[in-house]
């Protein structure tokens, strides 16, 4: 449900331009953030930062390199002017950054991935063939990792070399992703046989143990995020 | 009494393979009774059972005459998923048989597949966890389980459709001798409380003991002879030392030495730490100690981990030994010096595996699970090839679960439990230790139990 919200958020972002809408939604979702979520904080911080160096280059580029270069000069820098159009535009883009990627953030940190995929398949109607396969590519991971470090340690043995240089050892991962792909072809074939052998077809299923119920709660986000969305989008009337 | 499988006058075989894998086959299963066909693998066990539960011919376009009735009715008038859940089927590898991540939501997987109404739900995963001694393990995570128990859980997740057959593909394959020996003792429970009907394939019938009422072998025709113990072939000299070998979290500090020729097995329960210590010793995982010579051959359960090159020869070659040809003669590789090291038999890769280990020149070979999952046939192959390396002066050290194996091939037994190394023992005073074996999860081979009967 969350998933919803949020991608009809993100679209209405996307045409606004000036800079305004994007620092208040971005500001009230880390409000909405505080308020009501128990997110490590810590871990937000190193997952935002990429896209606070992101923001401050779109920032630094548009008001820089920009073609439009009219309107009042409000600042210069030996030969660098910026003008109020550019820092307009570099301020909505750079926000606009932020404001994204805050609102996926939000996303990925208080959703379980199990949970998500069965509330697609029982709310949005996500076909089980396909959400059934991505439940069981997860449970795969963790056993592909454990395979592709022994067989990292098989072909070290062989006297294959680690690398030094990151493009070299890229090239060279090449020598262990044929084994690999060739048991994980071998496994899904085997995982497919098991979940047929459950009798399952990919039909629709008529009633679910785990229901993933639009509760309370998700109301309760789901009027916040629009009541944001709308007063940030609204902001140059009360704003002035 | 009816039967509930019946085939007459069967044969199949796949769309693009001229050779028929079943031959105008005719069985027929009651109701109630415990089958067990066994056979060397390729032979079409696996596939037998797979047209027992509907997924072959549809999932690989086979081409099938003759006629299956499955519970009285034509095979193929069934709807997909209807046969499914009157005749289960349990697969061999406990990883590749669950999608979802806690026990309970699996079995809930399996009812949702049958339509059953939720509030029934809760009720029957109580009634199957109980009846199958499994209540403790609802909410745990299926991917920490051993793989005993997740064979357990995979034989609830059958039985919880209620069927009438369940069907086995060498469900023990990948067990230690005791989980094995625990795992059919405990189905045997069940097949009483259930009055199941229970096929099986196998082609390692010892463990079983008594269970099945009936065996049927697939291929009679090639008679494989008993594995048979082999001489000595240990020589005075010590070629491999270990001092102290430990690891940061898990492995106590472990000493030992072999001799030139010696063949050295490393048993003890699953999660005990051999395939770590053997890993520790080759340095692939950090580890303090000394380890003499440090230049070790090592051969994983899927050789193909090893393999870098495009044919067999290079692999071979491929560590820069000189005397390719010889060593390759001498292992029986020449025939298949151009193929492909991913297109040939297991047995050969096996093969082509020590001789890159011995064309290195390492002339100290260990090996992790080389018996798991191999039929009789694979297994004397397997059996000729270490022994006729040791008699060469090799010294091997391996890793297996395989008792009448173990008996037949060892000069002497590692034991080894949670991390430590018990000790180092000659081979014949630990198969009449009651006490070492059953502490180490292990079982008497057969081999001796038949010499002790005819003692006696």
């Amino acid at each position: 449900m969350k998933f919803v919200v949020i991608t009809l958020c993100m679209f209405t972002m996307a045409f606004f331009f000036d800079p305004w809408t994007p620092l208040v939604f971005w500001v009230s979702v880390l409000l909405l953030q505080i308020l009501f979520s128990q997110i490590d904080w810590k871990k937000w911080l190193l997952f935002m930062l990429p896209f606070f160096i992101m923001a401050f280059g779109y920032f630094w580029t548009t008001l820089v390199f920009a073609k439009e270069t009219t309107g009042p000069i409000i600042w210069s820098f030996g030969f660098v002017h910026v003008t109020e159009i550019q820092l307009d535009h570099a301020l909505s883009l750079s926000l606009r950054v932020l404001a994204f990627s805050s609102l996926s953030l939000l996303f990925a940190l208080t959703t379980n991935p199990v949970t998500f995929i069965l509330s697609l398949m029982q709310q949005l109607k996500l076909s089980p063939k396909i959400a059934y396969g991505i439940l069981v590519g997860f449970q795969f991971l963790p056993v592909i990792k454990d395979e592709f470090i022994q067989i990292q340690q098989a072909q070290r043995l062989r006297g294959v070399v680690q690398k030094k240089n990151a493009i070299q050892r890229l090239f060279a991962t090449r020598l262990v992703l044929i084994p690999l792909l060739a048991g994980a072809v071998r496994k899904a074939e085997r995982s497919a046989f098991a979940m047929e052998a459950r009798g399952f077809t990919g039909e629709r299923r008529s009633s679910y143990f785990h229901v993933i119920s639009v509760g309370k709660v998700d109301a309760l986000l789901i009027v916040l995020f629009l009541f944001v969305l709308v007063f940030s989008c609204t902001n140059t009337f009360w704003l002035g | 009494m009816h039967n509930v499988i019946s085939f007459e006058h069967v044969s199949f075989r796949y769309p693009d393979e001229e050779k028929w894998i079943l031959n105008d086959f005719s069985f027929a299963v009651q109701k109630g009774t415990r089958v067990v066909l066994t056979g060397p693998s390729g032979c079409g066990k696996s596939t037998l059972l797979y047209l027992c539960n509907r997924l072959y011919p549809e999932n690989c376009d086979g081409i099938l005459t003759g006629k299956i009735k499955l519970l009285g009715k034509d095979s193929s008038s069934f709807i997909p998923g209807e046969i499914n859940h009157r005749i289960a089927t349990v697969f061999q590898d406990p990883d590749a048989q669950f999608c979802m991540q806690t026990v309970e939501e699996e079995l809930a997987f399996t009812l949702e597949n049958l339509h059953v109404k939720r509030e029934e739900m809760d009720n029957r995963i109580t009634e199957v966890l109980a009846l199958t001694n499994l209540s403790e393990f609802r909410y745990s995570i299926i991917q920490q389980l051993s793989g005993g128990q997740k064979q357990q859980i995979a034989t609830a997740c059958a039985l919880i459709m209620e069927p009438e057959v369940l069907l086995l593909d060498e469900p023990i394959a990948h067990l230690d001798p005791y989980t094995a020996k625990h795992y059919i003792e405990w189905l045997d429970q069940l097949q009483q409380k259930r009055k199941l009907t229970i096929v099986a394939i196998e082609h390692r019938l010892y463990l079983w003991g008594d269970f099945f009422d009936r065996i049927i072998p697939l291929n009679e025709s090639e008679e494989v002879s008993a594995l048979s113990k082999r001489m000595t072939s240990m020589q005075s000299e010590t070629s491999f030392q270990a001092i102290k070998i430990e690891t940061k979290n898990f492995l106590k500090s472990t000493s030992f030495t072999l001799q030139r020729g010696e063949i050295a097995i490393l048993v003890g329960p699953n999660g005990s730490g051999k395939s770590t210590l053997l890993k520790a010793l080759c340095k692939l995982l950090p580890a303090s100690g000394l380890v003499e010579p440090s230049f070790l051959g090592y051969v994983p359960q899927s050789p193909e981990f090893l393999f870098l090159t495009k044919n067999v020869k290079d692999e071979v070659a491929y560590g820069g030994g000189y005397d390719v040809d010889n060593l390759m003669d001498r292992l029986k590789l020449m025939d298949i010096a151009p193929s492909h090291p991913f297109a040939i038999s297991h047995g050969q890769k096996r093969r082509v595996a020590i001789a890159a280990m011995l064309c290195d020149g390492r002339e100290v070979i260990l090996m992790d699970e080389p018996t798991s999952g191999q039929d009789a046939m694979a297994l004397s192959e397997l059996f000729q090839l270490i022994d006729g390396r040791a008699q060469e002066g090799t010294t091997f050290l391996i890793v297996t679960h395989d008792m009448e194996f173990a008996y037949c091939l060892a000069d002497s037994v590692l034991l080894m439990d949670d991390g430590r190394l018990t000790g180092k023992f000659p081979a014949k005073d630990v198969w009449e230790n009651d006490r070492l074996l059953l502490e180490h999860h292990l079982l008497p081979p057969k081999g001796l139990m038949l010499r002790e009967k005819s003692f006696a």
